[in-house]
């Protein structure tokens, strides 16, 4: 299984090219294209109640698709529904990784997808709900967000500070607060950042350059409000 | 060199930030730490640190890690240990001086699991606390809001409903039913002592067997449910019944709930898609059912004192009730919304015997005449 970055940049799309019998699981709807060697599937990964949990608890989609290459190699053309950069991570089967609920693009067929469920105070704080998707196993994941992708290298000990609403995905190696951003209470929801995310290395935290809900809040004010 | 999976990962200068997965093998007096990144180019390197070398500390997204540091000859390495069969096999051979860091990494796990299901517990506990203070405490609550309403306000949100509810009917407006009706509803209303409403009844020409009274003071009797009436006090026993929902304000008490229950889940569950919203909408309802229920009794009881007040014969409601549950043929649409049960009548008959006895006096109407006027064949009794 190999995989390319084409179009690099605000709306880039991935090709994997699949060996005979090789198969990755997406988020549903992330097909663009495909050889016609491959079959395409929808599969609650983890079985009914893990999807259902799934789509439940952390909003992620009930069914993955599963592209597989039946009848001989073959590639496929992946891309996510927001503008933002594809990072292809490759899993060891000792790193894991914890994606915030829609950083998920694609993943080998290796690589185990759990939605766990965090502290109460990341919970609520941390702005990616309860619960969150986490990434084990070995196998090639692809990581969408919405902007470009920024790694942050954390050595043992060392800290680094991110506004929740940017993260994309972090090595459980990394532990993490939430802080408010500034000493005060007012002072923090008025500098606009409130909650932010205190990281203590080692690891890497990938983040990303636009905040998705702040996104959305600019749009809405274009919105022409019909009767 | 063993094939083995990695089961660990190792930090350090050399090493990238998201660590190199390593092979740990616990040995007597110390840590074997094999590197398999290096294995693709050929040259497998391990290396070994002896007990005495380390410090172990709790740490990972989630406290469940094991970390082992120690200051190498290549700079400082740190190892997260997270496979639970390494961890014991490292418990079992490491030397006293590490046990105590052990179990305070140990002790610190527990803790962390311990407050992550307190809190969780805490807030499950006040979740229900919250929920059943509101099945439980609502009528107190609804009572003081229903109590700031003026009747204006009522009279004017009930009449608004009545017109909509007439325009599409076929009213009778005047005859001997609609006389009885009325004479019944004033000799009723004047027993009500401090009454703020005005009671305004209409007549419905329709087989519906039904009777209901909308806030305010407006009260609806379809010609169904007097055909199946052998007497005037079985009429006159449905409507004490419904003018006390009016009196007690019961339209106003079920909607302040509902929008006030509708408030409280909307804020504490938000708006949730798929089976949230499902669990929402079914306590609702099941909130509406149980206040329902309360209502009826009370309109009963109070509607029984209003009859005994008014020297109407109290029999005719309960036998009334009783006779239109025993032929329930689907048609009876009184009764959808009025269920009756064998408890219902016993607490209205147990009630009726604790009152003191008391010649009834009739009305000024015969009863046989209007049920001619009705259309009903006088001596086939329903």
């Amino acid at each position: 299984m190999k995989s390319e970055i084409l179009y690099p940049g605000a709306f880039p799309m991935a090709r994997v090219e699949l060996g005979n019998g090789e198969q990755i699981k997406a988020e549903s709807g992330a097909m663009v294209a495909c050889s016609p060697t491959i079959d395409i599937e929808s599969k609650m990964e983890g079985g009914f109640l893990g999807a259902l949990s799934r789509k439940f608890l952390t909003g992620e989609k009930f069914f993955f698709q599963t592209l597989k290459a039946t009848r001989g190699a073959g590639e496929v053309l992946l891309a996510p529904t927001v503008p933002g950069e594809i990072v292809v991570l490759e899993l060891d089967g000792v790193n894991e990784y914890m994606v915030q609920k829609d950083g998920f693009l694609a993943g080998a067929d290796g690589v185990t997808i759990d939605s766990q469920m965090q502290s109460m105070s990341r919970g609520l704080l941390g702005g990616e709900g309860f619960f969150i998707l986490k990434m084990s196993g070995k196998g090639m994941l692809l990581l969408n967000s919405f902007g470009a992708v920024h790694k942050i290298e954390l050595k043992p000990g060392q800290e680094y500070i991110v506004d929740n609403s940017h993260l994309v995905a972090w090595s459980t190696t990394t532990s993490y607060n939430i802080e408010k951003a500034t000493s005060g209470w007012v002072a923090s929801f008025t500098s606009g950042e409130g909650f932010v995310c205190r990281f203590r290395g080692p690891g890497v935290v990938y983040i990303q350059s636009r905040n998705p809900g702040g996104f959305g809040a600019w749009v809405r004010q274009f919105i022409p409000v019909t009767e | 060199m063993t094939i083995d999976t990695p089961n660990a990962l190792c930090f350090g200068d050399e090493f990238p930030a998201s660590g190199t997965p390593c092979l740990v093998h616990v040995e007597g007096q110390g840590l074997t730490i094999a590197f398999l990144s290096d294995r693709e180019e050929g040259e497998s390197r391990s290396e070994f640190v002896e007990f005495s070398e380390l410090t172990i500390s709790a740490g990972g997204l989630d406290h469940n890690q094991l970390v082992a540091a120690w200051a190498s000859s290549a700079g400082q390495r740190t190892l997260y240990l997270k496979s639970p069969e390494l961890i014991r096999a490292f418990r079992q051979a490491a030397p006293a001086h590490l046990s105590q860091p052990l179990e305070q990494a140990a002790e610190q796990v527990r803790q962390v699991r311990q407050r992550h299901r307190v809190v969780w517990g805490l807030v499950g506990g006040t979740i229900l606390a919250v929920m059943l203070s509101l099945w439980f405490g609502s009528d107190v609550l609804v009572e003081l809001a229903v109590n700031r309403i003026p009747v204006e306000w009522e009279q004017k949100l009930g009449e608004s409903a009545y017109r909509e509810f007439l325009t599409g009917q076929d009213v009778m407006k005047d005859g001997l039913a609609v006389g009885a009706v009325k004479e019944m509803t004033q000799r009723l209303a004047s027993h009500v002592p401090h009454n703020p409403y005005r009671f305004d009844v209409t007549v419905v020409k329709s087989d519906v067997v039904n009777a209901f009274a909308l806030p305010g003071g407006y009260v609806v009797v379809f010609t169904g449910l007097m055909k199946k009436a052998d007497s005037p006090e079985e009429v006159a026993g449905v409507l004490a019944h419904e003018l006390n929902h009016v009196l007690q304000r019961h339209g106003l008490e079920r909607i302040i709930k509902q929008l006030g229950f509708v408030a409280v889940v909307s804020i504490v569950l938000g708006n949730p898609p798929g089976l949230g919203g499902v669990m929402k909408q079914l306590g609702i309802e099941l909130m509406t059912l149980k206040f329902g229920r309360a209502q009826e009794t009370e309109a009963d009881t109070t509607g029984l004192d209003l009859l005994h007040r008014a020297k109407v014969n109290p029999e005719g409601m309960i036998t009334f009730f009783q006779r239109l549950a025993e032929k329930d043929d689907g048609r009876v649409e009184w009764l959808s919304t009025h269920p009756m049960s064998s408890a219902r009548a016993d607490h209205l008959k147990a009630r009726l015997a604790e009152m003191p006895k008391q010649t009834s006096e009739p009305f000024s109407f015969e009863w046989s005449k209007v049920r001619d006027a009705l259309g009903v064949s006088s001596g086939s009794a329903p």
